[in-house]
């Protein structure tokens, strides 16, 4: 923990970190200093003077706050009349050339020149002489949109590509009020973190290919999630809204922070992997290829239960704890084989030692926490000599090609509880729904060895059964969540005495040992 | 001050009044005398012949919606979901798209108003930056013999025209 110093803001006596600069320090204090060019992730440019400052009995008077370290006893000024002209002259002098197209720009809604004009300006237009015109709709790559007229040349995305994927792609060329952000000729947006300068755009002149026009950003609910396409467990918020005589529906992911995870960012892909949460979603439950009612075919599953000895629980390494935790708990009840072999989810190679990890799946470190047996070997002894496959939600086409599977299949009675349509789940002899990773409530521990805890965000219209829910009903009684995570936290030293809602929001770090603790 | 208290005479308490037959065929006789002058020459009659005679609709008055175009017929929405976000029914649903007829970016695909749902207060219209969407058609009477025939569709807004002259439109303070 940093050193806390005491500086004056308008007089007012605050306390605040050291070694932070003005906009960061006084910004936990809850003050809040106007900037379009600083991001703590990329640093301080300087370029927007939107942040200038007034430092009393200081030499410069006036300092730009995100080059300023905050030092003990400064004297701030915030609300005097010179800095207030200063704001509202910035605000002035960034519109001059602005389009205020706001009824057809994504950002409206989350745009800081439409905030900061709110709260710093609030004059119509002075100008007389025609805008500055310039290109719009440029196609940038991996998705990007850039509209050279709404940008304010703060350069947040060229220091992106410079400073975090190293890439460089973007520049601003010409002087003045010809200066624009543009590529290189030929040359688009080419890494796999590009769609983070959307995120990073103050306004509205980066927009993202994906979300054009889908929808407006007010209407949107926004939940903290986990992103599950990959081990990394990046925080991100979820943007869902549920349209009238509609089912709620995701419209996008974007980065949250935390600095313990994944910082401010997150790659493109987890960022479009939200599609998978509305698309080729399995709704219906299947009894032999037949659409039937869930409760029925959790009713075959008991059948099925009845008549086969040898069974076999498989489980996906993006299950969350607790339902590895109930189906251990169920499998070791029935005497049940249990396995998480899933090796088709590596990728190996794909990572890049930044956000991307090889593996594919959420919460591979829990399976091996909890003890599970994740080799080729076994699985496969244990499917030699079994008569009934239960498989949660393990997608074993990743792992073999469809006619090796086929094979390996044969003869043995598969029950496929999914949240996602596959060819595995036109040819389970029963096949139940249950709900993907944005509509329950579940803990998982990234490659990080990182415990995170999230929450249920979406609310489907007809809700389907969690895993854990599926588990139990094999039982025929209901799943209790309140125990499955009293459970856990008996057997993770780290979770002793927390619940759900106490985990810390930047995640819990288990310790090296730990692993062993629990499979022992 | 006290109040001024005025007592007025209880009707209907003289003989006359309580053997009841006589006033019933003073009654009558009104009844009457309306029915056979009326009869007789229905100019006079007091009410409108509507649907003969249509009711005279005043600029401001809130009629059923419309959207806009521009001189060479293309719509002025740009989709903005101004309308929407106002509407405190909730009747307007709008899908956004690109536009490809070179103003600016946005249009919307669809564009429904549930005409069942609308309580006709005039956010749509006042929250409209464009002067997109306005309820000058005049139609106050909207008819349908089922539900869906109450949706109006980004079509049928577009297909209706004005009732009024422009000039008059404006004094009217939009």
């Amino acid at each position: 923990m940093a050193d806390k110093i005491t500086l004056f803001v308008n007089g007012v006596e605050v306390e605040v970190e050291s070694g932070k600069n003005l906009i960061d320090a006084v910004a936990a204090a809850g003050i809040e200093i106007p900037h379009l060019c600083y991001h703590p992730a990329l640093g301080a440019d300087g370029n927007c003077r939107m942040c200038l400052v007034g430092i009393e009995d200081g030499r410069p008077p006036l300092v730009p706050a995100c080059k300023t370290p905050a030092q003990a006893g400064m004297k701030v000024l915030l609300d005097a009349a010179h800095i207030k002209k200063i704001q509202h002259d910035v605000m002035e002098f960034e519109l001059i050339n602005h389009p205020i197209d706001c009824p057809i720009c994504d950002q409206a809604g989350e745009c800081k020149l439409q905030d900061y004009y709110m709260t710093y300006h609030g004059q119509p237009s002075r100008m007389t002489v025609p805008q500055v015109q310039k290109s719009k709709k440029l196609d940038f790559g991996c998705g990007v949109v850039h509209d050279q007229e709404r940008c304010v040349t703060c350069g947040r995305c060229v220091r992106f590509c410079r400073q975090i994927t190293k890439t460089g792609e973007l520049g601003i060329v010409n002087r003045s009020d010809q200066a624009r952000v543009t590529i290189f000729p030929g040359r688009p947006l080419n890494n796999r973190y590009a769609l983070n300068v959307v995120d990073l755009c103050p306004v509205g002149a980066m927009t993202s290919r994906d979300f054009r026009f889908q929808q407006r950003v007010w209407f949107l609910k926004k939940s903290p999630g986990i992103c599950h396409g990959c081990s990394k467990g990046c925080n991100i918020v979820i943007d869902h809204h549920r349209e009238k005589y509609a089912d709620d529906r995701i419209y996008r992911f974007r980065p949250r922070l935390n600095l313990q995870v994944n910082g401010y960012f997150i790659c493109d892909e987890g960022r479009l992997s939200y599609r998978r949460e509305n698309e080729g979603r399995l709704t219906v439950a299947r009894i032999g290829g037949q659409p039937a009612a869930v409760a029925d075919a959790l009713a075959a599953c008991r059948d099925e239960l009845q008549r086969a000895q040898k069974v076999v629980v498989l489980l996906s390494p993006s299950c969350s704890l607790e339902q590895m935790l109930a189906a251990r708990e169920w499998a070791a009840r029935h005497g049940a084989i249990l396995s998480g072999f899933s090796d088709g989810y590596l990728k190996p190679g794909d990572g890049d030692g930044y956000l991307i990890q090889d593996d594919k799946s959420a919460n591979r470190a829990g399976l091996l926490l909890l003890g599970i047996d994740c080799r080729r070997e076994t699985f496969l002894a244990a499917l030699a000599e079994a008569q009934l496959l239960i498989n949660c939600d393990n997608e074993l086409e990743r792992s073999f090609p469809l006619e090796e599977l086929q094979q390996l299949l044969m003869g043995i009675r598969t029950i496929l509880a999914t949240s996602h349509d596959s060819p595995c789940a036109a040819t389970a002899d029963i096949a139940v729904p249950v709900a993907s990773f944005s509509e329950y409530d579940g803990a998982v521990v990234n490659c990080d060895g990182i415990l995170q805890c999230f929450r249920k965000a979406v609310g489907k219209n007809e809700p389907l059964p969690d895993m854990a829910d599926f588990i139990a009903a094999l039982d025929g009684t209901a799943a209790d969540r309140a125990g499955l995570f009293t459970a856990l936290a008996a057997l993770i030293p780290a979770l002793a005495g927390q619940s759900a809602d106490t985990v810390p929001a930047q995640g819990l770090k288990l310790n090296e040992n730990e692993a062993a603790h629990v499979s022992a | 001050m006290g109040a001024t208290v005025k007592t007025l005479p209880r009707k209907g308490a003289s003989l006359k009044e309580r053997l009841y037959l006589i006033e019933i065929v003073k009654g009558m006789a009104t009844t009457f005398g309306h029915f056979f002058r009326n009869l007789l020459d229905n100019r006079r009659l007091y009410v409108r012949h509507y649907p003969e005679v249509q009711p005279e609709i005043p600029v401001r008055w809130r009629g059923r919606h419309r959207l806009t175009t521009h001189e060479d017929g293309t719509v002025k929405c740009v989709a903005c979901f101004m309308c929407q976000t106002n509407c405190p029914a909730n009747c307007i649903q709008i899908t956004a798209g690109e536009r490809l007829d070179g103003r600016t970016e946005k249009m919307p695909v669809k564009f429904t108003i549930d005409l069942l749902e609308c309580i006709y207060c005039g956010y749509c219209v006042e929250a409209c930056p464009l002067d997109a969407i306005r309820m000058d058609t005049g139609i106050f009477s909207v008819t349908g013999d089922k539900r869906s025939s109450f949706v109006l569709e980004l079509s049928d807004l577009l297909a209706t025209k004005g009732a009024f002259a422009e000039e008059d439109y404006k004094k009217g303070g939009a």
